[in-house]
């Protein structure tokens, strides 16, 4: 094996930006339609009531509020990122894997608030599991690029489509947990 | 540089040859024992903290998770790809054998990979198959071989084998992620490591459905329909996760094809010049894609019903025909990302056998991708027997729409040929007989769709044979041709055509005597998945066993022969097949860099001109010597 060279590494890695960009549209779209059929399954598994009393509409709020904070915190690293400023969007990096590390708390909790074997605790409880394992891989791909941009900084650079694509990944995460709140909370 | 100097100078790459040596097995060695340690760990742990045995659905979930997550580190994904993520050492450069034994961002050992366990896969699944036969031999269920318990789980065992372990991958990954770079003139896909991921999430899946009877086993056959899921043994645990982790392998290759297909083709390359056999793996690709995601959640749901305490489909509250629609949704366009791959490698050597243009190109690229637009609708043909006859005409013109893109391929097939000097080798006549068993596949698929008949034929052999004919006897037999075809460019060796041809003769004859019955079976009323038949049914369910052994044992010719020609064949010019497409324009076997670096292909004319005196479609040039596209 050899591990000294890495001549082969870019070689064998050939995609530009664009199309690493590009191509992990495709990859947002499936785990869109995803999310998009758990959260159609509220109406068709949790009844078509408004939501139940014991919901707690407050804790939703509050996770809504950093949920719209990340999305602004998000948008302000990608501007940095095309101005150039790698070291000032490694800085937003740090803040905005707050976000996802709250909201898997608040799910959490949130999960004693129903019982799981109603129509909408169950509905409610399956989506929160599934957010929170996505919140949980997008705060370890976010550690893992501002990380990268710390300790490789060069290597970081020349891999920006990274960045890239974990805020807009999270960027759809953040779309996404509006329309739940959306169609549980308030519908 | 000419094409002949490029593939000189790829052959002559001495630094990527390295001989095999018994250490290059340890990350797989090390992945199992991890696999096992975390399985083991996961599921204990959790036992024990509920409360639980270890064969209770909890335990055997996180156990599961454990073993899976074990198996995927044991492989060696932390320092080759991991590590480097999180700003760690750079990943070691695998470019000889060991890529084969490791994780490896390499399409081509990834390919390779697919090929063998796939092999190993269909060997298994076939077993189990052989041991359906083998209860089938008498009509009762008093047998000596195995009980009817064992029989629903060795039929829902085979189903889901052959289907997500086998012919989902046997030519979208092990043709298709080999021939994708290549034949869009690129060293490697978009996402390499994403598609190196795949194939490691494949051998826990299948390992675990082939275990699930320790803990209990699965009755429900592939479908996992609720509730008789809940009632069925802790086995549907792995069979709900073997199901998800080989949707996920899939589609990690779909997103690949894909991105690559539209962002990654060499320079000249339009889309009307890609490759048909890329358009096949890209309808199919799309297909995964879109419709995967209802199937994922319905399976989801279902094992929050039974480890959570969810009532999606259980209880007074349940609807467990919502689990059809959710996994309809997805499994049966499933069957098209198995065979439209198939349709595209018979176009694809159609051409180059009979040295003609393509048919009707754009028609069948019409009909790739109409098969992905009406392939949900299609579905509902499944409900005909759970709906008010008002929606049978709305079903049944749903259902037959899709012979009309399907049309369109096989037609563009017959016109390729028509009038040509077809070169029959044994690749070609494989797909000839695929082509034949597609035939009496499609054709008897019209009588599913036929609400009268399918009212009669619903859950009868007829659905089998109907099945068999479009999977084992389209895409099984495009597989062994696409291995035959593409044999000389992955080995630089030729397969041994007369046992090509035997082999395929046998598999024609016996695959043809084993299901064709079926038919008849059916429409004198044998029902499927129940171990016991009336007895007037014995002698041709006899006669369609006997074959079956023979069907089965014939598959050593192929195996020796894929064996015996890689070792010892004779050695293959560089395009036996005068083929023109750009896989044939690098050397063979395909060197670890494909081509050499500052070098580029550039396409300057179709593929498919096999007329007197046509250009050569590539040329090389120097990397970023022309606009980048």
């Amino acid at each position: 094996m050899a591990t000294q060279s890495n001549e082969y590494s870019s070689l064998m890695d050939p995609a530009s930006e664009r199309a690493k960009r590009g191509a992990f549209v495709f990859f947002m779209l499936f785990n869109f339609i995803l999310f998009a059929a758990f959260l159609m399954e509220r109406w068709m598994y949790g009844g078509y009531g408004h939501a139940p009393a014991a919901l707690n509409t407050g804790l939703g709020a509050g996770m809504l509020v950093i949920v719209l904070l990340s999305i602004v915190l998000t948008v302000m690293t990608r501007k940095r990122l095309d101005a150039g400023d790698d070291t000032g969007a490694t800085g937003n990096l740090a803040l905005l894997m707050l976000a996802p590390i709250l909201l898997i708390v608040g799910t959490v909790y949130s999960w004693t608030e129903l019982p799981i074997g109603s129509p909408f605790g169950g509905v409610f409880d399956l989506n929160g599991i599934w957010f929170v394992l996505q919140f949980a891989l997008t705060a370890l791909a976010i550690l893992a690029s501002f990380l990268k941009g710390k300790r490789a900084p060069e290597r970081a650079k020349r891999e920006r489509w990274v960045v890239y694509n974990v805020t807009s990944y999270w960027l759809m995460l953040a779309v996404l947990w509006v329309g739940f709140f959306l169609d549980y909370y308030v519908a | 540089m000419a094409t002949a100097e490029l593939q000189a100078q790829g052959r002559g790459d001495v630094a990527e040859k390295s001989s095999f040596h018994i250490g290059m097995v340890f990350p797989m060695v090390r992945a199992t024992l991890w696999g096992f340690i975390g399985y083991y760990a996961a599921a204990w742990i959790t036992a024990a903290i509920m409360g639980q045995v270890l064969f209770d659905p909890a335990p055997v979930l996180f156990g599961y998770l454990g073993g899976l997550t074990g198996w995927v580190m044991g492989s060696g994904i932390w320092e080759g790809w991991i590590r480097r993520g999180f700003g760690g050492a750079e990943a070691p450069v695998l470019t000889g054998v060991d890529r084969y034994f490791r994780f490896s961002p390499d399409s081509k050992a990834t390919a390779t990979r697919y090929v063998v366990f796939n092999i190993i896969s269909f060997f298994f699944a076939g077993m189990a198959a052989m041991a359906i036969r083998v209860e089938l031999l008498t009509p009762d269920s008093t047998s000596w071989w195995m009980s009817e318990i064992h029989y629903n789980m060795t039929f829902g065992i085979h189903g889901l084998m052959m289907l997500l372990s086998v012919v989902s991958s046997v030519i979208v990954a092990g043709a298709g992620y080999y021939l994708l770079p290549l034949m869009l003139g690129v060293r490697n896909v978009v996402f390499p490591k994403l598609l190196g991921l795949s194939w490691w999430l494949v051998p826990p899946a299948v390992v675990a459905t082939f275990m699930s009877p320790l803990v209990g086993g699965f009755q429900t056959g592939w479908w996992g329909y609720p509730p008789l899921a809940q009632n069925s043994g802790t086995g549907i645990i792995l069979y709900g996760l073997a199901a998800a982790t080989l949707l996920t392998s899939s589609v990690l290759g779909a997103i690949n094809i894909i991105g690559t297909m539209v962002y990654m083709r060499a320079r000249g390359m339009s889309l009307g010049r890609v490759p048909i056999f890329i358009w096949g793996l890209c309808a199919a690709a799309i297909l995964l894609t879109i419709y995967a995601p209802a199937t994922y959640t319905g399976v989801m749901m279902d094992m929050s019903d039974l480890v959570l305490g969810t009532h999606f489909y259980t209880g007074a509250t349940g609807h467990p025909v919502g689990y059809m629609d959710q996994f309809w949704w997805l499994f049966h366009p499933e069957v098209y990302v198995f065979v439209l791959p198939a349709f595209a490698v018979w176009l694809e050597i159609l051409s180059a056998a009979s040295s003609r243009p393509l048919f009707g190109r754009n028609w069948a690229i019409a009909g790739l991708l109409g098969v992905v637009l009406v392939a949900a609708f299609v579905g509902v043909h499944h409900y005909f027997t759970a709906v008010s006859p008002a929606r049978f005409p709305i079903f049944m013109t749903l259902t037959e729409t899709v012979s009309v893109p399907t049309g369109f391929v096989y037609l563009s097939a017959l016109g390729t040929m028509w009038g040509g000097r077809l070169r029959i080798n044994a690749a070609v006549l494989l797909v000839l007989m695929g082509m034949i068993n597609f035939l009496v596949g499609g054709l008897t698929g019209i009588f599913n769709a036929d609400v009268p008949a399918d009212l009669q034929l619903h859950n009868t052999y007829w659905v089998v044979g109907h099945f068999h004919y479009t999977m084992l006897g389209t895409v099984i037999f495009t597989w062994l041709a696409a291995l035959y075809w593409w044999f000389p460019k992955v080995t630089g060796r030729m397969i041994n055509e007369f046992w090509g041809k035997f082999h395929a003769w046998w598999f024609f004859i016996f695959f043809n005597c084993t299901f064709f019955p079926f038919f008849i079976m059916g429409i004198e009323g044998m029902n499927r998945r129940v171990a016991v038949y009336m007895p007037y049914l014995q002698p041709i369910n006899d006669f369609s066993s006997i074959s079956s052994f023979l069907l089965g044992a014939g598959f050593l010719i192929p195996l020796a022969n894929l064996f015996f020609s890689w070792r010892n064949g004779k050695k293959a010019p560089e395009n036996p097949w005068r083929a023109k497409t750009l896989e044939w324009h690098t050397a063979s076997p395909t060197p670890y860099k494909v081509f050499p670096e500052g070098m580029e292909p550039v396409v300057v004319h179709r593929f498919d001109d096999y007329s007197e005196g046509s250009p050569d479609p590539v040329a090389w040039d120097k990397t970023g010597a022309g606009e980048s596209r």
